[in-house]
This record gives C-alpha cells, structure tokens and sequence, in this order.
C-alpha cells in the first residue's frame, strides 16, 4: 500500500531543491513529492530510534519538517535538516512512551540465528533511546563524533561511551 | 554496511499519517478521520472511484472526469454545481488521493485500522489563496462540519456495496 520512492542519494538535487522551493512556496503538490522522498528516509531513521512509536515519530517530525520548511533557507541542507529533526523527534517520543529503561543484554544472537530479526529489534529495545539515536548517526549515517555530540547535545566523550556499549551488545549481528 | 542494517525495523508512514502531515502543513486545512466499521478494500472501492462516487461525497462537485491518466498521476475535470470549472492535477494510489487545482486542494486517505476491525478514513480540504492564514479560525469551525459530513457520507456509500 502506498508504495514510496526512494530516499536521499537516489533523487536529483536539482530536483530536490526545485520541491524544496515549491513547497516554500505552498504548492501542495511539490510538498507531495518531497514527502515521497523524505518518508522513507525519516522513517529509516525514526525506526530504530522510536521502535514502537517509529510510525508516530516519522509523522511527527515530518510535520515539524513541513511547518518549518519555509525556513530552511539552503535547499542543499534538506537531509541533514530533516534528519537533526527526525532523531530529535524519535528520541523525545521514546522517552515519553516511558519504554526507555536499559536493560543488561544477558546474550547477543548468533550469527546465521533465523531469529536475527527479531533478535536486532530485541537488541535495540535494550538500549536507551540516546543510546539508539548515537547508533544510527554513527553507523547508519556515518556521522563524525563531533557532529553527533553537536546534535545530540551530549559531550563527545558520551557518545564514545554510548557507542561502545552500543556496538559490544551488535558486535555479532555486524559479523554477519 | 553489514547485511544486519537491512533487518532493521524501518517506520512507514501509512496513508492516514501522511494526510495529518498535509493537513498540519498547509495553513487553513480543514480535516477530519474516523474509523468505518468495512474492510479497506470496500472503503477504498467508494473512495478511490473519484468519477463515480466524489459527486456523491462533496455535494458541491456535480461531475468529475479524468482526462489523462499516467501511473498514478492523473488529471480530472470537475464541474461543480453552479457551473463553474476547475482542473485538477491528482495522485491517485491504493488508500490515497491528493488532488490540486488552481484554487483548492483536497487529499482522501484510508489505512486498515489496526487490531483487523474497520478502517481509518481521513478527509482534508484546503483553499490556496492568499491569506488563508487570517481565515483559519473561521475554516477550522466549517471545515470541521464539512469532513464530518464527507466522512457521513462515504459511510452511507460503503453501506450500499
């Protein structure tokens, strides 16, 4: 249902910022087509983060990123905007869903386990939602230490912190 | 990137939180949802039929035709009541329609309410004039009344397949 294009790295940034400029200017249906684009990237990113609010996350800071797409002044920034507001989203909707408390990860899935998806989504659910948030933009996103700190308001020395236990409790699930 | 990215749980936005996205964007937009008590597909089956049924849920339209239609883009012709005529550029996909013309905007969306009872409709309507924004306060009290009645009516016609 509802079948969406890809994300980021897939469409034209001639294109993109011809949406960008378009949706400044209230036209609904390039909003319609820079939704198709973002959709799918925001929810790559709100997912993992919110997990079970994943969905409400991705609404919520797609209709942050609409309301404030008149400010964005660069439409070469689009992503990156997008993206500072999508984990600020996710992570603020998973703490107030209270389903945030860590919890010592007894066993990590092996490697070839039928069970690993699951398992993934077992292992996520163990971490904080900071913890989760510094995974993405570390790995999913290939953001510098200095940068997550920024977004994250958190000191770099955290997000080293944060990482390492992060990827010790994922250490199998990469070998794959 | 390891293939254990790929069974990372990824987030979708299903139709009716794509409309609420819409509707929180666009200065002015009236909009309302409700659960009807039918399958998606027989909801979708009233819905999506824009040259048959949207006569029957916006009772201002008196004819809808589509003159053009590629994927799930589409171009129609409506006539409303007293007359008047207005172009629309559509995107028209399973549980989801948007529709734009010069003056108006309007976005019809259904998902599968979860738990497998009913589905989630949702209705959205907007002006594209300047200074919409003045008038909100007057089109949230209007408009309110109008999705309530475009929902009422799309039941009665989900009633009748």
């Amino acid at each position: 249902m509802n079948p969406e294009p890809a994300g980021p790295g897939l469409a034209d940034p001639v294109d993109v910022a011809e949406l960008v400029r378009g949706a400044q200017r209230g036209d609904s249906m390039a909003m319609h087509e820079l939704l198709d684009l973002l959709a799918p990237y925001v929810g790559r990113l709100c997912g993992p983060i919110a997990l079970q609010d994943g969905p409400d996350a991705t609404q919520e800071a797609l209709i942050a990123i609409f309301r404030g797409i008149r400010q964005l002044r660069e439409p070469a920034a689009l992503y990156g905007w997008a993206r500072a507001i999508a984990v600020r989203e996710s992570v603020r909707m998973a703490q107030r869903a209270s389903r945030s408390l860590p919890v010592e990860l007894a066993e990590v899935p092996a490697p070839g386990d039928p069970q690993l998806t699951a398992d993934v989504r077992d292992v996520l659910e163990r971490l904080s939602p900071q913890h989760r948030a510094v995974l993405v933009l570390r790995e999913l996103e290939g953001l510098d230490e200095r940068t997550v700190s920024a977004m994250l308001e958190v000191s770099t020395g955290t997000v080293k912190s944060r990482l390492h236990r992060a990827r010790r409790s994922f250490q199998k699930a990469w070998e794959r | 990137m390891s293939k254990a990215w790929q069974s990372w749980p990824v987030a979708a936005l299903d139709p009716v939180r794509r409309l609420r996205v819409m509707a929180a964007a666009i200065p002015g937009a009236v909009y309302a949802e409700k659960v009807i008590q039918a399958p998606f597909d027989t909801v979708w089956s009233v819905a999506g039929d824009l040259e048959h049924e949207l006569p029957h849920l916006l009772t201002d339209v008196r004819s809808m035709r589509i003159v053009h239609r590629e994927g799930d883009r589409l171009e129609a012709l409506a006539r409303g009541r007293l007359g008047q005529r207005a172009r629309f550029d559509v995107v028209l996909r399973p549980g989801w329609c948007w529709m734009q013309s010069r003056f108006l905007l309007g976005g019809l969306a259904a998902t599968p309410e979860a738990g497998g009872t009913g589905t989630r409709f949702a209705f959205m309507g907007g002006l594209r004039v300047p200074g919409v924004r003045l008038l909100h306060p007057l089109l949230e009290t209007v408009g309110e009344s109008l999705g309530t009645q475009v929902i009422r009516r799309l039941e009665q016609r989900v009633q009748r397949r």
